[in-house]
């Protein structure tokens, strides 16, 4: 089992260029260990969409990996972005399940026990699918494991769909994000898309 | 009745410049998803719910692509959500062809009515989202219409496509 603020801190420390998108628990910690421009925390994709928000990003930004933080109750509510992941998933996207087995950001209501996300994953066409044929799917257990990956995960391409079993220990920051516009327009301007004007392309 | 050719919807869909179109198998739109797939201009990406087309839409909008959704209004109404966390609120321009099922039949005066049909300009109304028909060829100004719109006001906007297109 995995510290979740202790993963945070591992990509943070690697993490470089790449675009970063979470929702859910992870907005609220992921801001103490980062306030990188290419951040994008996100509390409102509609559920389980954050990681196909971060394809379409991944899509649309070649240039740079898309790291997708998603929770294992996220992922329930939308399991046919498996499917899409695996048919379409560029080299660039990489997704990071943070299996907790609750819906943490109600109260901690228990998931089905039973679902193995990365069975789900490989049954879904994900490893040596993708757009381009390198999809992966990997299940770390340790922290130590996980950082050594880690380089290699930033580096090849995927898309890779990780599994990471996380517990968390420390105090969760109160919810305060109601701008998402803001958020958007903020992504966009680091990407040098616009200023302070949206521009259509 | 069958509505707008496929190819100058395509050939429009391609003069304004959309990237990529995210699809969902409808009756209405089936010809021209088969001439978009042979489109040279226009990813056609096909996801597994119109939830997802939405979010991914969003996400290739705020990465600088131009997508367009191309959805059925039964996934119109399963895509709520998500159309209102990733367009509404956040306030990004999703442009979207939405097949009108049972409208056909409604003016046909075919009983009993499809119940996709009575819902969907009302759930239009309650998002905000402005709409235009594309009913025939010569209507296909209506796209840029739209397209124009979204642009504008930065927000979803939407055109109905009452009759099938044809091939």
């Amino acid at each position: 089992m995995i510290e979740r603020m202790d993963l945070f801190r591992a990509v943070a420390a690697q993490r470089s260029d790449e675009i970063v998108v979470m929702t859910m628990t992870a907005t609220l910690q992921w801001p103490l260990v980062s306030t990188h421009d290419l951040d994008f925390d996100f509390l409102a994709f509609g559920m389980g969409h954050a990681s196909d928000f971060g394809m379409g990003l991944a899509l649309a930004r070649p240039e740079r990996k898309t790291i997708v933080f998603k929770g294992d109750g996220g992922l329930l509510m939308s399991l046919g972005s498996l499917v899409t992941m695996g048919r379409y998933g560029p080299e660039n996207l990489l997704v990071l399940l943070l299996e907790n087995r609750t819906y943490e950001m109600t109260g901690g209501q228990p998931l089905a026990a039973g679902p193995d996300f990365t069975a789900l994953a490989r049954a879904a066409g994900v490893p040596g699918g993708g757009a381009t044929g390198h999809g992966k799917v990997e299940r770390m257990e340790t922290l130590g494991d996980f950082e050594t990956q880690l380089p290699r995960l930033l580096s090849e391409p995927g898309p890779h769909f990780i599994v990471l079993p996380v517990e968390n220990h420390e105090p969760l920051p109160p919810v305060n994000h109601t701008d998402h516009a803001s958020r958007v327009t903020r992504l966009r301007a680091a990407l040098g898309l616009d200023g302070d004007v949206r521009r259509d392309v | 009745m069958t509505g707008a050719s496929a190819a100058t919807t395509v050939a429009e869909i391609e003069r304004l410049g959309y990237t990529h179109a995210l699809v969902i198998p409808d009756s209405e739109s089936r010809a021209l998803v088969e001439e978009l797939a042979e489109s040279a201009a226009v990813d056609v990406i096909s996801p597994c719910r119109e939830g997802e087309s939405v979010a991914i839409a969003a996400g290739l909008w705020t990465g600088g692509a131009k997508p367009l959704l191309i959805i059925q209004n039964t996934g119109l109404m399963e895509a709520g959500d998500a159309l209102r966390g990733c367009g509404i609120g956040p306030k990004i321009p999703l442009r979207m062809l939405v097949g009108w099922r049972g409208y056909t039949g409604a003016q046909l005066g075919k009983l009993p009515i499809d119940s996709a049909y009575p819902y969907t300009e009302p759930l239009l109304a309650a998002w905000g989202i402005p709409w235009w028909p594309l009913m025939s060829d010569n209507d296909l100004g209506v796209i840029a219409e739209m397209d124009a719109r979204a642009a504008e006001t930065s927000a979803p906007a939407a055109v109905l496509c009452g009759h099938r297109f044809r091939a």
